[in-house]
């Protein structure tokens, strides 16, 4: 389909109103605590965020940094023993200040979230077309025919071949690639101002992903769409987003465009994440350099930078206090002794002469005895 | 290739310890046989880590495990050390299996839950026969070469994370001194540092115990970072075998090349070859080349014949009627 065919404008962007100082996302100082049986752990801690209209953020982090909490918490989807603080003003609207009526169309009709695996997020005993049709007929009121139309348009929108007789399929009976575009078709019902996907492509083959955000950043384009895309891979970010924060142990420790971060990054654990990944242009055998140690206990964090322990830049001030999250240009970080400056480049070397950070890390290169 | 054929195998080489030929594995449902592997042709060097590397359903993992007869392949003859496994009886087979282990993807579920980590990392000495001290020792000595301290081994799985998990299994698999060890995404479930501690890990263990790997992957660079020479598979054909480097160089079929031009972040110039569509059914594959209703290059040739596989110079093979030799990529990353 292309551009001119015009598909899918029930309400033409022009309907829409302009955003308050441009911001589609305004969140500040959130955090985010569970509590559980070992005691409370704060997943997300302190999140000051900007998105602008049509802007593509990725939130980079790896397993345990709250970037999936952070997501869903922006659509209100955290779960019965979690606690927010902080604000959350999506499209000028503070998501507190809601009455009960309107929150009922705002989280999926405003907002709305792709999920990681395809297979989960839909019914396996509903048809597709009940699936997609279900959110406009309760959110838009529209009805069972007018709802039938436009999930045809939206099939064909996300690029779904004969969609006619895909609405009268099951989940199961279509491919990986397939059903996630059911999942995107599902989340664009209601022709979201933000739309958030949490590892959209993870379970996908690499051809098929590529198609899938391909389309994703099609239809940013088209429909004035902000996005927020959070992924553990850094490739992925690095070809799609216009922004990235790299989060570790529930805050952003890096954030600016990803231009950027890949040119001149500060945080060192940017520097980690992007050294424990194998590059395509790298020889083959090329030798990885693993992150030492593992994640802290967020039952239990560590005093000072969550990352001092297994950082090569570590000095005894960054066990002291937490180093606060800033930086000129739009570029911010959370490093006394940043990557690339003087302070960086002093500490690293300071360490290699002790062979050992101050966090009593080794700074040999051999493997760690035992993880 | 998609297509037959056995130009790539090293007949030559007196090091060759596993040597596929023809395989087909096909298996039988309501709606008719999925042809899971259809001919596919391959050998190991002993030392050698085999890289196999394509989309989902196209047979990478089938044909890996078919190597170790789980499942016994439809046809076809897979001869290790000289002896062809397909022509083996189950006795005679189980007396071959220390030599084949697999790691697999999930670490946790792998497992046993309710089992001490010596006892899973043990099992196969017991099953053997080993007793006493020695088979102590081998623990030990299995449990400090993967990075897991010996003081652990009364512990269960659940007190371990995802990438412990792994070296736990990866010991296991080590424990009976096998030649071949299948890895079937074994790094895929788990975080990039992890990942990485993994395959430096795996890269280690080859060297040390001298034992050969097929490692499957969907994740090119992972695939190229471990691989000594890579193949890849498309709808159970093999498209192109090649050193790693070499593949990545310069790949000639169009379906490797639109997996390289989709890794992601990568700024590949490859023209025209990013494909369209969805896979075709195995039950009904397409005549011809396998990939011809995909491959930006088809014409009639590919839609009736299949191709065979041929060199396109040095150890470089492919099946492909129209291969791209002459304009090599660039991935940069």
């Amino acid at each position: 389909m292309t551009a001119n065919d015009q598909p899918h404008r029930d309400r033409p962007d022009d309907g829409r109103p302009d955003l308050p100082n441009g911001m589609m996302l305004e969140v500040d100082d959130l955090t985010v605590d569970f509590d559980t049986p070992s005691g409370n752990l704060r997943a997300v801690d302190g999140v000051t965020l900007r998105l602008a209209e049509r802007e593509t953020l990725a939130i980079v982090g790896e397993s345990g940094s709250g970037k999936s909490v952070l997501s869903r918490t922006l659509i209100n989807l955290l779960a019965g023993n979690g606690r927010r603080s902080g604000s959350i003003r999506i499209g000028g609207r503070d998501i507190d200040q809601l009455s009960k009526a309107e929150r009922k169309h705002f989280f999926g009709v405003e907002v709305a979230m792709i999920f990681q695996d395809p297979m989960t997020s839909l019914n396996p005993v509903k048809r597709i077309g009940v699936q997609i049709t279900e959110a406009m007929r309760y959110h838009l009121d529209l009805s069972a025919s007018a709802a039938d139309k436009r999930a045809l348009r939206l099939l064909e929108l996300v690029h779904i071949p004969s969609p006619a007789e895909r609405m009268k399929q099951y989940p199961h009976e279509l491919s990986g690639g397939m059903r996630q575009r059911v999942v995107i078709a599902m989340a664009l019902a209601c022709e979201p101002r933000l739309l958030i996907a949490d590892e959209p492509t993870t379970a996908l083959d690499v051809t098929v992903q590529k198609t899938i955000l391909d389309l994703l950043d099609e239809l940013r384009q088209e429909r004035r769409m902000s996005m927020i895309l959070v992924t553990h891979d850094l490739g992925v970010a690095e070809g799609r987003a216009d922004r990235i924060a790299v989060m570790y142990a529930g805050r952003i420790r890096e954030i600016t465009t990803t231009d950027r971060l890949f040119a001149d990054m500060r945080h060192p654990y940017t520097e980690a994440l992007l050294n424990s990944i194998p590059r395509p242009d790298l020889p083959s055998h090329t030798r990885l350099h693993p992150i030492p140690g593992r994640p802290p206990n967020l039952l239990d964090p560590p005093k000072g930078c969550a990352f001092a322990p297994r950082c090569r830049y570590a000095q005894p001030d960054c066990l002291e206090s937490e180093p606060p999250l800033d930086g000129p240009h739009g570029h911010d970080w959370a490093c006394f002794h940043p990557v690339g400056t003087p302070e960086g480049a002093a500490a690293l070397a300071a360490n290699e002469e002790a062979g050992v950070t101050a966090a009593g890390l080794s700074m040999s290169e051999s493997e760690e005895e035992f993880v | 290739m998609a297509g037959t054929g056995t130009a790539h195998l090293r007949d030559g080489d007196p090091n060759v310890l596993v040597r596929v030929e023809d395989m087909v594995v096909e298996f039988s449902i309501s709606s008719g046989t999925v042809h899971a592997v259809s001919g596919v042709s391959f050998d190991i060097v002993a030392g050698e880590t085999l890289g196999i590397v394509g989309e989902s359903g196209c047979g990478k993992s089938t044909t890996a495990r078919a190597v170790i007869q789980m499942p016994r392949p439809t046809s076809g003859s897979v001869t290790f050390n000289g002896t062809d496994l397909t022509q083996l009886g189950n006795e005679e087979l189980r007396k071959v299996r220390p030599d084949l282990q697999m790691i697999f993807q999930d670490p946790i579920s792998s497992l046993n839950p309710r089992r001490t980590v010596s006892d899973i990392i043990g099992e196969g000495l017991r099953v053997w026969g080993a007793r006493g001290q020695w088979t102590s020792d081998r623990l030990d000595e299995l449990m400090e070469a993967v990075g897991i301290d010996p003081r652990f081994g009364e512990r269960k799985p659940h007190q371990f994370s995802g990438g412990q998990c792994q070296r736990i299994s990866i010991a296991r698999a080590l424990v009976l001194d096998p030649k071949v060890i299948i890895c079937d995404e074994p790094v895929s479930a788990l975080d990039v540092s992890v990942q990485a501690q993994i395959l430096n890990l795996l890269e280690d263990m080859k060297q040390r115990y001298g034992v050969s790997l097929v490692f499957i992957s969907h994740d090119l660079s992972v695939i190229k970072n471990i691989s000594d020479r890579v193949m890849v598979m498309y709808m159970g054909k093999v498209c192109e075998v090649a050193g790693a480097d070499d593949l990545f160089a310069r790949p000639a079929h169009h379906y490797t090349r639109a997996l390289m031009a989709s890794i992601p972040g990568s700024k590949a110039v490859v023209e025209a070859s990013m494909i369209e569509g969805e896979l075709p059914s195995a039950i009904n594959p397409p005549t011809g080349c396998r990939f011809n209703t995909r491959c930006p290059a088809a014409t009639d040739i590919c839609r009736s014949e299949e191709p065979t596989i041929e060199a396109v110079g040095g150890d470089h093979y492919v099946a492909c009627h129209h291969p791209a030799t002459e304009t090599p990529v660039t991935v940069e990353s």
